[in-house]
Order: structure tokens, then sequence, then C-alpha cells
């Protein structure tokens, strides 16, 4: 990429509220063409299903992974698109695009939504599981109306942290001066 | 060192997760009403897009079933809505509720601002994915716009408080800044008098 076009890039991820708006069209289109996408979607389920699996083996349990499915003799959980936070974390990427700040602060702040939304939905989804195992009876209320719940105060507080810390925009400086 | 920010967050997670816990256990006994209001509304709805008219919605308790007119007097079933479906209301409440920097005069005005801009979208969802069934029944292929309205159903709650609630949040950094820049210049000068 040359140098210019990089000050280009710069200029429209700085730029005015339009920019910025188109950014977040962009994204939202992403994540639509994505969430059709079968073979992204499968592989987005199926590598959450791997993680959740991986984290229940740790926990002494002795799970089975097959596809989106991750099963043991006691319980079993289904990856489907409305479960890999994919819209989620889009919105906290617009909102993270939509905030006055810095390149690099954004960077961070792509790297925390993504990664801290997965982790979230890998606790998620363990937590889910051993629900699932010990009060099979409150799953359909933790994961429908809890989680629910709970997902969005998290990346919510996930992205005020992040206006709290990276997202001040240039005035930061000169208000410490 | 906490700062104005660090303790508005705080502030609003304690509130927020209390809220939230108070409205889970109270949805199960809102959901039916819930869903009855918005059946509501839909059913005209359903009657102003639709020529002649081929949806029937029912309500039992909190589900919300939806059929189809296949001929004199004959239904299908088509789809049902499950009590969660409506379920966001709770959390943009909550959210509302936990909001630092509203009176108490602007939070309410605000939250019923949201709850009926929330409960629009809920109608115009059921509507608009009946509408897509039907359409995907007919051989058009709408997967995109399906996937663009159940977007649309999930996060529209947090685009509805981040919409209504941006100026207490803009209004709460620029403390937190305002102190901290005075903090910090504190902490430059020194202590007044300390080297003589």
């Amino acid at each position: 990429m040359t140098a210019r076009r990089w000050t280009d890039w710069r200029r429209i991820l700085k730029g005015g509220l339009w920019a910025r708006l188109v950014v977040c069209a962009a994204i939202a289109s992403l994540l639509i063409a994505a969430a059709c996408s079968d073979g992204l979607m499968a592989g987005l389920q199926g590598g959450l299903a791997r993680v959740t699996g991986a984290v229940l083996s740790v926990l002494g349990q002795a799970p089975v992974v097959d596809g989106n499915t991750v099963a043991t003799e006691h319980f079993g959980l289904t990856v489907v698109t409305g479960c890999t936070g994919l819209f989620i974390t889009g919105l906290f990427l617009v909102a993270v695009i939509a905030f006055p700040a810095r390149v690099f602060a954004r960077l961070i702040g792509v790297g925390i939504g993504i990664g801290g939304i997965f982790v979230l939905n890998v606790v998620r989804l363990v937590t889910l599981y051993f629900i699932g195992v010990h009060l099979p009876h409150l799953v359909e209320t933790a994961h429908l109306l809890i989680w629910q719940s709970l997902l969005i105060v998290l990346a919510v507080l996930l992205w005020l942290v992040w206006v709290g810390v990276w997202g001040r925009s240039p005035q930061r400086k000169e208000a410490t001066r | 060192m906490r700062t104005a920010w660090s303790r508005g967050i705080l502030r609003f997670v304690v509130i927020l997760l209390v809220t939230l816990a108070a409205l889970i256990a109270l949805w199960p006994r809102v959901a039916p009403l819930y869903t009855s209001a918005v059946a509501t509304v839909a059913r005209p709805a359903f009657r102003a897009v639709e020529s002649p008219n081929a949806t029937v919605i029912d309500v039992m308790d909190d589900e919300l079933h939806v059929y189809e007119i296949v001929g004199q007097g004959r239904i299908t079933p088509v789809v049902t809505f499950e009590p969660y479906v409506f379920f966001a209301m709770a959390p943009l409440i909550a959210l509302f509720i936990a909001t630092p920097g509203l009176g108490v005069r602007r939070r309410f005005a605000r939250t019923i601002a949201g709850a009926a801009a929330l409960y629009c979208l809920h109608v115009a969802y059921l509507v608009v994915s009946v509408e897509l069934i039907y359409a995907t029944a007919e051989g058009n292929t709408l997967e995109a716009l399906q996937v663009a309205v159940r977007v649309a159903w999930e996060v529209s709650p947090i685009l509805i408080w981040i919409a209504l609630t941006a100026g207490a949040w803009k209004r709460l950094l620029r403390t937190a800044r305002t102190d901290r820049a005075r903090k910090e210049r504190s902490q430059s000068a020194g202590p007044v008098g300390a080297e003589g």
C-alpha cells in the first residue's frame, strides 16, 4: 500500500461523521455477507465448538466435538449463527469506528471487541453446558434470558472501558496539557 | 486513581445488573401482556401490507402463533414466535434506568421513548419476517434480507439506547476529562511552598 493510500485511509478513519457512517455501513454489509456465507459460518461455529470443547476438557469433562456440536454423555450444545456473537461483535466494531479516537486506539478497540466477545461467548457456552448438566430446568432461562442480557451488558461495558481508556480522541492531549 | 468515568461505569454496571435481575424475574409475568400488545398492532399492520389478508395471529400465553389462510375457513401454521423474541425490552429498560447523568424526568421520558421505539420495531420485525417467510416459500432467495432483519432485531435495543443516551455519556466523559486534566495539572505543579 502506498503512503498516499494509507494517508487516505487514515483520513477516512479519522474523518467526519459521513466518513464514519460509510465505514459503519461497510462493516454492517460485510457482517450480513459473512452471515449468509455457509462455509464461513460453519467454520466459525465449528471453531467456537472446538474451543468450547477444549475448555470443557481442561475442566475435567470428556466432550466430543462434531462439527458445530459439543457433547458429553451428560449434555450437548449446538453452536448456531446466533450463538457466535457475530452481530454483537459487529455492533461493537461499529461503535468503535463511530467514536472519535486515534487510528491506533481504534485498532485496539477492534482487538478488544473481537477477542473479548469471543472469550465471553466461550464462557457463555461453558456455563450453559454446566447449567445443562446440573440444573437442566434452568437452561432455557439461562440461555435466552440471562446470557442474552449479560452479553449486551458485557459488550457495552467493554466498549465503555475502551472509551474511557483509549477512545479519548486528540482532545485528550490538549486537555492534559 | 478513580476518575468520574470509572465511578460512573461502576455505578452503571451495578444498577444495570440489579435492574436486569429484577426484570428477568418479572419477565414471565409481563411477556404474555407484551406479546398481546405486539399482536394487537401487528394484526392491522398485516392487513395493511397484504392484499388479500392472508395472516392470522393467535397469542397463547406468551407465544405468538402465525397462521396463513389457505382457503375458506382453513389455516395452516407458518411460524411460532417464542416469548424470548421480545425479551430485549427488559435489557433496554434496564440500560435506561442505569445510565448515569440523566435526571428523573429525562430518564423517564427517554425510557418511554426507547420502549416505544423498540415496540414499533418488534411489530415491524414480526410483520417483515412473516412476509419474508411467504416470499421465500414462493421461491425467492432473500437470505441477505432475512439476515439483515435478524441483525436489526438483535442490535436495535443497543442502538436505541445509544441514540437516546449519547448526550449523557458525552457529558460524563467531558467531566472525567476535565477532572483528570485538573488533577494532572495540580500534580505537575507540585505542592505550593514546598521548596523555600
